[in-house]
C-alpha cells in the first residue's frame, strides 16, 4: 500500500466531472471489450492445441509472426486489405501447420512432454528468423484508408478497425465451437483429445486428426497476426510476447472449450485497460496484475474460468 | 522388434503407447525419433552462429587497433541498432581510408568487432566481457540505449578500457563515479526541452500539454524533465502518466488522456519513450480520434521506420534530434560539415543518415583524436587524452565535463514535413517553419 501511495503522489488523477467521467466509464468498457476479443483471437489456436494434442506450442506466437507479415505483404504487394485478405492469411497458415505437424512434430508426440516443449521452441527460433532474413528486423505497420474511421457519440469513439477485428474474434471463436461440436471431424478432433487410444480403435486417423488440429492451431494464430498488424507496429521480436500472452490467457481461461479463450481474453484485457485507471494503479502494473490473476485462478480454479476436464 | 508387431495391421508410428508394445516405444524414441530433431539441432544451430558469422571483425595485427561493441542487431531495439553500426562503420571505413590513426612514428588501421546482443542488456555485458577478455579490443563504443550502457561501463570500469558512448543519453549512466566512461551525445534532460522551446517559441503556443513516459530510466529522467521546464515556462501539465516500457497497446493511458485537460484533449502530447511506442501512440490516437494540435516524441520521429510505419500521418509531428544534416558546424575531421556527411553516408549505405548514425560516428572520432594527443594506444593514455579533449567536429562539439558527458553541445528539433525530415528549431539552422496546429488525424 505504501509503494502504491507514494507512486501515486506525482500522478494527476482523471477530471472528475460527472459527465466526462460517465463517458470515460463508456469508453474504458468499450476497449476492454474490443481488446480482450483480440486476446481471445491471440490465444484460440494455443488453447486448442494444447487441449486436444497436450502440447504447450511455444511457436504459436512464430505463427502470429507469419500470420501479420503475410498480411503486410499482401497489403504492400498485392494491395489486399488484411481483413479481406483473412481467408487467405489462415489457408497459408492452414498449410504450414499441417506440414510442420506432419513432418516434426508428429515424430514426437508421444515423447515426454520436454521434447515438444523444446521442438516448439526451436520452431520459434527457426521461423522468427527466416521471418526476419526475409522481411529485416525493420518494424512495420499498415495504414488503411478507414483507420481512424469509427462511431464517434459525445466523447465516445468506437473505432472501426478494432470493432471489426473484435468481431471477427468473435466470429472464429463461434466458428470453431460450432465446427468441434457439430461436425464429424470435429468430433473426431474431440474424440482424439479426449481418448487417443478409444479414438484409433474406432478407426479415427491419428496423425491425420492430429495435423489438422495443429494446421487449425497455425490458422488461427495467423488471423490473429494479420488482425494485429493493421492495429499495432510490428517487427519480428514480438512472437514471444504473444506466445506468453496466449498461454496466461489460456490458463485464466482454461482449456476446453473455444470459450474459454474469450473469457481468459477479457479477463487478462480487463487487467490491461480498466484496472491500470482505478486511482492508485498505474498502467506500470498490468503485467503484474494479469499475473496475479493467474496466479489467483491456478490457486483457487486450476481448471481456469470456464475450464473442463476434457476439450468438449 | 518388428516381429512383436506383426499381428498388427497399422503401421509403427500408430501404435497405442500401451502396456505391451512400451518396451519398442521406449527404445524407438531414442534411434526413430530423435533424426529430425538432431536435424532441426542442426539447423538452429546454424542459424544462430550465422548470427554471429555475420558479425565482422578483422583479426588484429600489430598495427590494427581493434574497437568492439555489443550493438542491438535483432530485438525490440533492432533498427536503431543497425543505425549504430553504421556509424561505427562509416567511420572506420572512413579513417581507414584517410590513412589510419598516427601514433607518433606508427600508424594503426582500424577495425571493429561487434556482436549481436539482441536488445538484451545482460547480453549486452557478457558481450563487453568477451570482447575484452577474449578478443582483446584496444578500446570500446558504447551498445544501443541506456539500459545496455549502464550494464557495459561496469564491465569498462572493472577492466580500465576506455569506453565512448553514442546512444545513451540517461543521467545514471554518468553519475556512477566511473572514470572510463565517455558519452557524446546531449544528456537525457535536453531532449523534450528542446521541443518545448520550439512550441514556446510559437506566436500562440500550446497551453496544456500532456506528458507520457515509459518507465526505462531514460525515459523517466527525459519525462521529468520536461514536467519541470513546462510548468517553470508557464505551460500547463494536465497529464502525466508513466506505461510499461515496451507496451503493445496504449488505450488505457490515451483514453484517459482524452479528456485530462478540463475534459478536453490537451494542446500537446509529448510522449518520452522508444520509437515503436511513439508509433503506437499515433496509430492509437487515430484509431481513438485524439486530436491533439502537436505531437511530439523524443525517440522515433528521427529514424526512417517512423515514417514508413506511418505514412501520412507521420506528418507535423516533432521529435528531438542530436544532430541533422542541416546544422552548420565546421568540424576539423575528415567529414567536415553536415551536409558532406550525409553525402558520404548516402553514397554508403544508400539512405539518409540518422542522428544514432551521426553520433556513433562521432564516438569514432572522439577516439581518433583522443589517440593521436595522447600519443599512445595505452588506454590510461587515451583516457587522460579523452577528459581533456575539446574539438569541433561535423557533429558538434565534442567535449566532456568531469562525468564524461557532453553539456556543451545543443539539441535539435525536427519535424515531419509531407515525409520529409526538416529541421524546426533552434531558429538559427532550421531549414523549415514549424508548422502548427496539426490537422485532424482523420482528415489526411
Amino acid at each position: 500500500m505504501l509503494v502504491l501511495a507514494v507512486r501515486s503522489l506525482p500522478v494527476r488523477r482523471l477530471p472528475f466531472h460527472r459527465e466526462v467521467s460517465a463517458m470515460l466509464i463508456a469508453q474504458v468498457i468499450v476497449n476492454w471489450l474490443l481488446l480482450g476479443s483480440l486476446y481471445a483471437a491471440v490465444a484460440l489456436g494455443f488453447s486448442l492445441v494444447w487441449g486436444i494434442m497436450n502440447i504447450v506450442n511455444l511457436a504459436h506466437g512464430a505463427f502470429i509472426l507469419v500470420g501479420a507479415y503475410t498480411a503486410y505483404w499482401a497489403f504492400t504487394q498485392l494491395h489486399i486489405d488484411p481483413f479481406l485478405g483473412l481467408p487467405l492469411t489462415m489457408l497459408l497458415l492452414f498449410c504450414l501447420g499441417w506440414v510442420v505437424q506432419y513432418v516434426a512434430i508428429n515424430r514426437v508426440i508421444r515423447a515426454p512432454f520436454l521434447v515438444t516443449f523444446l521442438l516448439t521452441f526451436g520452431l520459434d527460433l527457426l521461423i522468427a528468423d527466416v521471418v526476419q532474413l526475409l522481411f529485416t528486423s525493420d518494424r512495420r505497420s499498415i495504414n488503411t484508408a478507414y483507420s481512424g474511421f469509427g462511431l464517434t457519440l459525445g466523447t465516445l469513439h468506437i473505432p472501426f478497425d478494432r470493432l471489426l477485428a473484435a468481431l471477427i474474434a468473435v466470429l472464429l471463436t463461434a466458428a470453431l465451437s460450432l465446427f468441434l461440436q457439430r461436425t464429424r471431424t470435429g468430433n473426431a478432433i474431440l474424440a482424439t483429445g479426449m481418448d487417443r487410444d478409444a479414438a484409433r480403435l474406432m478407426g479415427i486417423r491419428i496423425d491425420r486428426i492430429y495435423a489438422l488440429t495443429f494446421g487449425l492451431g497455425a490458422a488461427l494464430a495467423g488471423a490473429a497476426g494479420a488482425m494485429l498488424v493493421e492495429l499495432y507496429p510490428f517487427d519480428p521480436s514480438q512472437g514471444g510476447v504473444f506466445t506468453l500472452r496466449a498461454f496466461v490467457i489460456v490458463v485464466l481461461g482454461g482449456l476446453g472449450t473455444p470459450w474459454g479463450a474469450l473469457a481468459g481474453g477479457l479477463v487478462f484485457g480487463l487487467a490491461e485497460t480498466v484496472v491500470p485507471l482505478l486511482p492508485g494503479i498505474g498502467p506500470g502494473y498490468d503485467d503484474a496484475i494479469a499475473f496475479a490473476l493467474m496466479v489467483l485462478v491456478l490457486i483457487f480454479r486450476p481448471r481456469g474460468i470456464l475450464g473442463k476436464a476434457f476439450y468438449a | 522388434m518388428i516381429h512383436l508387431f506383426s499381428y498388427l495391421h497399422l503401421p509403427r508410428r500408430h501404435l497405442a503407447h500401451t502396456g505391451h508394445d512400451s518396451s519398442f516405444q521406449s527404445r524407438s524414441s531414442a534411434t526413430h525419433l530423435s533424426l529430425p530433431i538432431i536435424l532441426l539441432s542442426l539447423l538452429l544451430i546454424l542459424f544462430c552462429s550465422t548470427g554471429l558469422l555475420a558479425c565482422g571483425g578483422t583479426a588484429s595485427s600489430s598495427n590494427t587497433l581493434l574497437f568492439g561493441a555489443p550493438i542491438s542487431l535483432t530485438g525490440s531495439t533492432a533498427t536503431e541498432g543497425h543505425l549504430t553500426l553504421e556509424g561505427y562503420q562509416l567511420w572506420v571505413k572512413e579513417v581507414n581510408a584517410h590513412g589510419g590513426i598516427k601514433v607518433g612514428n606508427t600508424t594503426y588501421q582500424v577495425a571493429l568487432k561487434y556482436y549481436d546482443d539482441g536488445s538484451s542488456p545482460t547480453r549486452s555485458a557478457q558481450l563487453t566481457q568477451q570482447l575484452i577478455t577474449a578478443d582483446k579490443v584496444n578500446f570500446l563504443l558504447g551498445p544501443y540505449g541506456t539500459s545496455a550502457t549502464l550494464q557495459d561501463e561496469a564491465i569498462a570500469e572493472r577492466y580500465k578500457i576506455p569506453m565512448v558512448e553514442a546512444n545513451g543519453a540517461a543521467k545514471a549512466i554518468f553519475s556512477r563515479g566511473f572514470h572510463y566512461i565517455f558519452g557524446v551525445l546531449s544528456p537525457a534532460s535536453e531532449y523534450a526541452k528542446v521541443m518545448l522551446e520550439a512550441a514556446l517559441s510559437l506566436p500562440t503556443p500550446p497551453q496544456t500539454v500532456a506528458i507520457i513516459s515509459a518507465n526505462d530510466s531514460f525515459s523517466e529522467e527525459v519525462a521529468t524533465a520536461a514536467r519541470d521546464f513546462a510548468s517553470s515556462h508557464g505551460m500547463e501539465v494536465v497529464y502525466y502518466q508513466t506505461y510499461p516500457s515496451g507496451a503493445t497497446d496504449l488505450t488505457g493511458v490515451l483514453t484517459a488522456l482524452k479528456t485530462s485537460a478540463h475534459g478536453g484533449v490537451p494542446d500537446m502530447l509529448l510522449g518520452s519513450g522508444h520509437e515503436s511506442e511513439a508509433v503506437t501512440t499515433m496509430k492509437e490516437c487515430k484509431q481513438l480520434n485524439i486530436n491533439a494540435k502537436l505531437y511530439a516524441f523524443t525517440v522515433g520521429p528521427a529514424t526512417p521506420d517512423f515514417i514508413t510505419s506511418l505514412g501520412p500521418d507521420a506528418n507535423y509531428v516533432l521529435g528531438s534530434s542530436q544532430w541533422t544534416p542541416q546544422e552548420r558546424y565546421q568540424g576539423i575531421d575528415f567529414f567536415g560539415t553536415p551536409a558532406n556527411y550525409e553525402r558520404i553516408y548516402k553514397q554508403t549505405f544508400g539512405h539518409e543518415p540518422s542522428y544514432q548514425s551521426a553520433e556513433s560516428t562521432a564516438a569514432g572520432l572522439a577516439f581518433q583524436y583522443a589517440i593521436q594527443n595522447a600519443g599512445s594506444i595505452d588506454p590510461q593514455k587515451v583516457r587522460d587524452a579523452l577528459a581533456r579533449l575539446n574539438i569541433t567536429t561535423f557533429y558538434g562539439v565534442i567535449r566532456f565535463d568531469a562525468t564524461g558527458a557532453n553539456t556543451f553541445k545543443p539539441m535539435a528539433t525536427i519535424q515531419i514535413q509531407n515525409g520529409q525530415v526538416v529541421t524546426v528549431y533552434p531558429k538559427e539552422i532550421a531549414n523549415a517553419q514549424l508548422l502548427y496546429p496539426t490537422p485532424p488525424l482523420s482528415q489526411r
